[in-house]
């Protein structure tokens, strides 16, 4: 931990100098006030926004003694909304009446009865202004007065809510996260109707000033955790928060561990289940991924369906995908240790198989291996990466140097390929871990060449003794195996139904232990 | 207090250490793959006349096989050989497979090695000396099967390659194997073969393996040792007895004359155990006891009603069969090949260890003049689907 925030505070350092320059000038914004005249704010803004074709000015003179400027950033208002609710009231009121007497401001007249708009806010200093028409607000001032109006017409921007394409459910909700970050704080609220659903802003990003939410239940989630998340956001110092992932590398407790110690989502049900477990999450704008914190081990083997349906389905599932991550893992690196070390374990006719399709490959298994795993790993990537269109030709091409043309050939034997494919397979089953096994197998495979199965062992433990150090937010990573919490078995590799979920998760040390609603559903049995 | 650093710094030396250690303290660790070792599948062992050792492989092409295993019926086209079958004379066992090095383009892999068949001449002048290196060598399989070569040289045997099975080693294994369902043969694998030799008590038996025909094996009957040296053998009715006395009888036909006929009686659990019976300290008598079930599986005979009564009669007459190859057995032992095979001794070892003691050493002679009490059991369990045979209405 003591790493940790040393680190930390490097970074600090070295952000701030790089920055110095421009703090600087952001603290003399910072203490300006809005000049009286709107001569002078157009031009104080125009030196500020200089080569900003896109930022609208506008000019408005009411009668001989009210005059007004208008200024937004071109396509990030609603136009509409800005003429209809704003403009429109505004000049009505002005070019009918007279301006009453003096008893009221104009600002304060417009903002309290003029204007239709309700989301509407008054700002002193210039620092403020910019920054709320760079995020999309109108502004309006009045000449002669040194307040501004700050009018919250933003258009909506972004895409609709729509099913995420990296998690994919078979039952369940299908509405997913956007990138903008209020849509994603009420599809959120939506599910969790509770005042206690807390959503703490900052503001992260010396450039982008990009908005994070830190959002938790009080009262469920552990306030130690929730403070270690705020301790955590606030030493963060960069230039630009373009993803969650930045966040995430910040935050997370192990700085070199495959292992993600964060998790992520894009889908609301999987984040709101996560909070009400008592986890804490972390909302960024611009992505529609939001991270929760801490993130264990038992979580990459949970899926959001495995709640919705039958226990026992959801036990076979989460055994199954035990087994892939094993077999992804060690699976090439197994082969290679018996067929290079080992081949007294074979059984006999298999091993008359094996080595029948091993005849005549010029290469030694474990290159195989690696030729094959590494073609693998370059299809899977070109595949995430080529423009959607070319996707069938690629798998085509894909399916036969990987397996036709390679076997034809004699550089890979068929076993090589059926080995490689079930690995491949089996890989995609744990989402979560598709980059660590990805690593892990190149490493194992290595071990296997060099020790044998001696190799694939010691490398084994090596990675549960990693795993046993591993802390996600002081929560340890192997829980609830190691250390053993027997309640939270019940969510493990076997699964009860839910009605039999009747305590919180107790390794994120909840605030309070029971949920509710797993207790009332049994005494509604009981009375039946 | 450490500071973290060197903390860190110690903790990483250890493991380091633990690593080299990792690498030097197992035994055996060469990366070989399959591709490079010559997958041997059957040994033969013989002795040439002038004394030195033959030592005969089987070695598969895996290849071959699939294209044997998948092409069968395409015809067409010189089919490569499953199997290469190679022999070579050297002082010893080790020796000789060292040297057929020269002759083969990779090691020999022996952990695959499915039988093991000893040859006549080498049986009859002993068979423990070779067996040294099989238990020296870490690469040899300890299941694999042990038969004795009867009339022919292991070599021979070795190169029969028949339709049935492409790999002969695999073939040979099967017909133990079947014919250990039909007791005609005791079958002995290497690590029991061991065991016996360094018994006392008991002399081994080993299966016994013959050419049938120009493309075929036959494994029946076995061949009876005496201090390690091949004394002869026993024809299957003998075998028979003698597994029967050893309770080493799974299944079986045994045929019985009866009524002007035949009856196959299907023999569907046995179990037998020998003793010795003392008196005033010395043996004076040898006991098998032999306790079977059996079924009736074929009737040729006179046209009768089977009857509770028709079946006691039957069960005696089966039992009086099964005694008779037993007193077979026990006859060439005693009196032919004066060898303890059934380990009459090995009662007397563990039971009367001191009286063991004294007698150990002439054991065999003492056991050549004992008589022998053969007690069978038999019991008639089921006759099949039907219980009389066909016969017209009267």
């Amino acid at each position: 931990m003591f790493w940790k925030i040393k680190t930390l505070k490097n970074i600090v350092r070295r952000s701030t100098n790089n920055n110095s320059a421009n703090n600087n000038s952001d603290n003399q914004e910072k203490a300006e006030p809005i000049p009286k005249s709107i001569n002078a704010v157009k031009s104080k803004l125009e030196d500020i926004f200089s080569e900003c074709g896109d930022l609208i000015f506008r000019e408005i003179v009411c009668n001989s003694k009210l005059k007004l400027l208008v200024v937004y950033f071109d396509g990030f208002v609603d136009k509409r909304a800005l003429n209809q609710d704003v403009m429109r009231p505004i000049l009505d009121h002005f070019s009918n009446e007279k301006p009453q007497g003096k008893s009221k401001r104009i600002s304060e007249l417009i903002k309290e009865s003029i204007v239709n708009n309700n989301d509407i806010k008054e700002t002193e200093n210039i620092k403020q202004a910019v920054d709320n028409i760079l995020s999309g607000e109108a502004l309006l001032f009045i000449d002669g007065e040194d307040k501004a109006l700050i009018v919250g017409v933003k258009a909506p921007q972004g895409r609709q809510v729509e099913e995420p394409d990296t998690e994919v459910s078979l039952r369940g909700p299908r509405e997913g996260f956007v990138e903008n970050l209020l849509t994603n704080i009420t599809l959120l609220r939506k599910r969790i109707k509770n005042p206690n659903l807390k959503m703490e802003m900052i503001e992260l990003g010396e450039q982008t000033k990009t908005d994070v939410c830190i959002c938790y239940i009080k009262g469920i989630a552990n306030e130690q955790i929730v403070q270690e998340v705020r301790d955590r956001l606030k030493k963060i110092k960069i230039d630009a928060i373009l993803d969650s992932g930045y966040i995430e590398q910040f935050i997370s407790d192990s700085r070199i561990s495959l292992f993600p110690t964060v998790g992520n989502s894009e889908k609301c049900d999987k984040l709101a289940g996560k909070l009400l477990e008592g986890r804490v999450a972390i909302f960024c704008d611009g992505t529609p991924y939001v991270i929760t914190v801490p993130h264990l081990l038992i979580e990459t083997i949970q899926a959001s369906e495995d709640y919705y349906d039958h226990a026992f389905f959801t036990t076979f599932l989460r055994l199954l995908r035990l087994l892939a991550l094993l077999v992804s893992n060690l699976l090439p690196s197994l082969y290679v240790a018996m067929v290079a070390f080992h081949p007294k374990i074979i059984p006999f006719k298999l091993m008359i198989t094996i080595a029948a399709s091993r005849e005549g490959i010029p290469f030694s298994s474990f290159t195989e291996a690696i030729l094959m795993t590494v073609t693998f790993e370059m299809l899977r990537e070109a595949g995430v990466r080529m423009p959607r269109p070319i996707g069938q030709s690629l798998s085509i091409v894909g399916a036969i140097v990987l397996g036709e043309a390679a076997v034809a050939a004699g550089i890979a034997s068929n076993l090589m390929v059926i080995i490689i494919s079930i690995t491949a397979i089996c890989s995609f089953v744990v989402p979560p871990l598709i980059r660590a096994t990805m690593l892990l197998r190149f490493i194992f495979l290595a071990a296997a060449n060099f020790l044998g199965f001696l190799g694939i062992a010691f490398l084994v433990v090596a990675v549960f003794i990693h795993l046993c150090r591993l802390r996600s937010f002081g929560i340890p990573y192997t829980a609830p195996f190691s250390p053993l919490t027997a309640p939270d078995l019940k969510d493990s590799l076997v699964t009860v139904p839910i009605w039999a979920m009747i305590t919180r998760p107790r390794v994120l040390r909840p605030e309070s232990g029971d949920a509710e609603a797993g207790i009332k559903r049994q005494e509604v049995q009981i009375k039946q | 207090m450490i500071n973290r650093k060197d903390k860190w710094f110690l903790s990483t030396a250890m493991l380091a250490v633990l690593c080299l250690a990792v690498l030097f303290l197992p035994g055996c660790w060469n990366n070989r793959d399959l591709t490079e070792i010559n997958i041997v599948t059957a040994l033969g062992i013989e002795r040439s006349e002038d004394g030195k050792i033959l030592v005969t492989i089987q070695v598969v092409e895996p290849a071959a096989i699939q294209s044997t295993a998948s092409g069968k019926g395409k015809g067409g086209g010189a089919q490569p050989k499953p199997v290469f079958v190679l022999s070579y004379e050297g002082e010893t066992v080790f020796d000789a497979l060292r040297s057929m090095l020269s002759q083969v383009d990779k090691r020999l892999f022996l952990t695959t090695a499915q039988v093991l068949i000893l040859g006549e001449r080498l049986s009859k002048e002993g068979i423990v000396e070779v067996l040294d290196f099989f238990q020296r060598d870490h690469e040899v399989n300890y299941e694999m099967d042990v038969l004795i070569a009867r009339d022919v040289t292991p070599a021979e045997l070795l190169e029969i390659e028949n339709d049935i099975d492409p790999i002969p080693a695999m073939y040979i294994k099967k017909t133990v194997e079947n014919t250990v369902s039909r007791a005609k043969v005791k079958r002995t694998i290497l690590i029991d073969l061991i065991k016996e030799l360094s018994k006392s008590g008991r002399q081994p038996v080993l299966g016994q393996i013959a050419k049938a025909g120009k493309k075929v094996v036959r494994t029946e009957g076995t061949a009876a040792f005496k201090n390690g040296k091949l004394i002869g053998w026993l024809d299957p009715y003998a075998t028979r007895g003698f597994l029967f006395a050893t309770g080493k009888v799974k299944s079986t036909i045994v045929n019985i004359p009866a009524d002007g006929g035949k009856i196959s009686m299907e023999v569907i659990r046995s179990n037998g155990n020998v003793d010795v019976k003392l008196k005033n300290g010395k043996p004076v008598k040898l006991i098998v006891k032999v306790n079977l079930e059996a079924n009736i599986g074929e009737y040729e005979g006179e046209r009768k009603k089977v009857s509770p009564d028709y079946l006691h009669k039957l069960e005696k007459i089966f039992g009086e069969e099964i005694k008779k190859e037993i007193g077979r057995a026990i006859n060439l032992a005693q009196k032919k090949y004066s060898s303890d095979i059934f380990g009459f001794g090995e009662q007397l070892h563990k039971f009367h260890p001191h009286y063991w003691k004294k007698v150990e050493n002439n054991w065999d002679d003492v056991f050549s003049n004992l008589p022998a009490e053969i007690i069978v059991n038999a019991k008639i369990r089921r006759t099949g689907f039907i219980k009389n045979p066909i016969m017209k209405e009267r």
